[in-house]
């Protein structure tokens, strides 16, 4: 799955997205910077489906529900909030990394045969 | 003066956490906010939702809990945990581990060199 | 010789002609940070242009998306394109630029709250 498939695609993205536009304003302001984030920092689950940033609206919902400010809900460091919710998660950037690294040492061990 | 005293709790909290709330679930099927409002009445005050949404998330992804979606009279579903095998396992290891460094550092604090 | 050409290994092309197909559907300003990205990524491109397109893939989203919010083209990547491109390809300084992005992250929440 690509993250284009889950934003053009579409239906589960457009109820996603009128999910978020259902919050008050506040929430869904931290919400869309959130997303940046993520998108930016590139977790492997963003694209295996939409569940990592629904599991965020949910919990912003029943926030909204008991009457919690935002911020309450995800603490006043909201980056340390992504980073715990991704720490276990290979990025693409990880990937591309090893993928790199291993094509070196291919490049070495070519090199030395000859 | 307490403020910092609290933040810095919540820092050597952190690496608690996860044995906490499997304590918490093991008690019997709950959801993430009731979990939050017990650690906060605990005295953990610092404790907010969105930190124990990230450890219920992780969790989940290593298969400790077993999870329900159910309605609730206020809001959208709530996803219910309850404790599975492994998650079983690890809390126990948890408190092993658990009694091994309050012990040392009981140890520590009580032997004069 | 192209970016595209460079990196294409021809299953791939399909794949880079939809980005480029999407990339065309961004404002202006985008466009233009779009091909500041690609330029960048340039040099990572000799080999494993696969491992890439996640990651061109993911970096389309957030202009797609962004864009669609009415957001500023600066206010997403910041001013440094090419520490942007480093950071989303994970190498050495990456961590650096990421500290950029948790505060990017705490200060845009701060400042709109406070709005």
């Amino acid at each position: 799955m690509k993250i284009q498939d889950i934003i053009e695609g579409k239906k589960e993205w457009r109820a996603h997205m009128a999910r978020v536009k259902a919050l008050p304003q506040d929430y869904q302001i931290v919400y869309k910077e959130i997303q940046k984030y993520l998108f930016k920092v590139g977790p492997v689950e963003l694209t295996e489906g939409t569940e990592l940033l629904s599991g965020i609206v949910d919990l912003f919902e029943e926030g909204v529900a008991l009457g919690k400010g935002v911020l309450e809900v995800t603490g006043r460091d909201v980056a340390a909030f992504c980073d715990d919710l991704i720490k276990d998660s290979k990025t693409y950037a990880d990937i591309y990394q090893a993928s790199v690294a291993q094509e070196v040492n291919q490049a070495m061990k070519k090199i030395a045969k000859t | 003066m307490e403020v910092i005293i609290l933040e810095n709790l919540t820092e050597m909290f952190k690496g608690l956490l996860e044995g906490c709330i499997l304590e918490i679930i093991s008690g019997g099927e709950t959801y993430g906010y009731k979990i939050t409002r017990r650690l906060n009445a605990l005295g953990f005050t610092d404790v907010v939702d969105g930190t124990v949404y990230t450890i219920l998330v992780r969790l989940e992804k290593n298969k400790l809990v077993d999870i329900e979606k159910k309605p609730s009279d206020m809001g959208p579903p709530r996803k219910f945990y309850v404790l599975n095998d492994a998650g079983r396992r690890e809390l126990q290891q948890f408190w092993e581990k658990w009694a091994f460094v309050s012990s040392k550092i009981n140890e520590l604090k009580e032997t004069k060199p | 010789m192209t970016f595209w050409e460079k990196i294409t290994g021809n299953d791939m092309t399909k794949e880079l002609q939809t980005f480029e197909s999407r990339a065309q559907k961004l404002p202006k300003d985008y466009q233009a940070a779009w091909e500041k990205i690609k330029a960048d990524l340039w040099p990572h491109s000799d080999f494993t242009g696969r491992n890439l397109m996640p990651i061109l893939d993911g970096v389309l989203g957030l202009l797609e998306e962004t864009a669609a919010d009415g957001q500023r083209v600066q206010e997403v990547l910041g001013d440094d394109i090419k520490g942007f491109c480093s950071a989303l390809v994970g190498e050495e300084g990456a961590n650096a630029y990421r500290d950029k992005w948790r505060e990017q992250l705490n200060d845009n929440i701060a400042k709109k709250l406070a709005k």
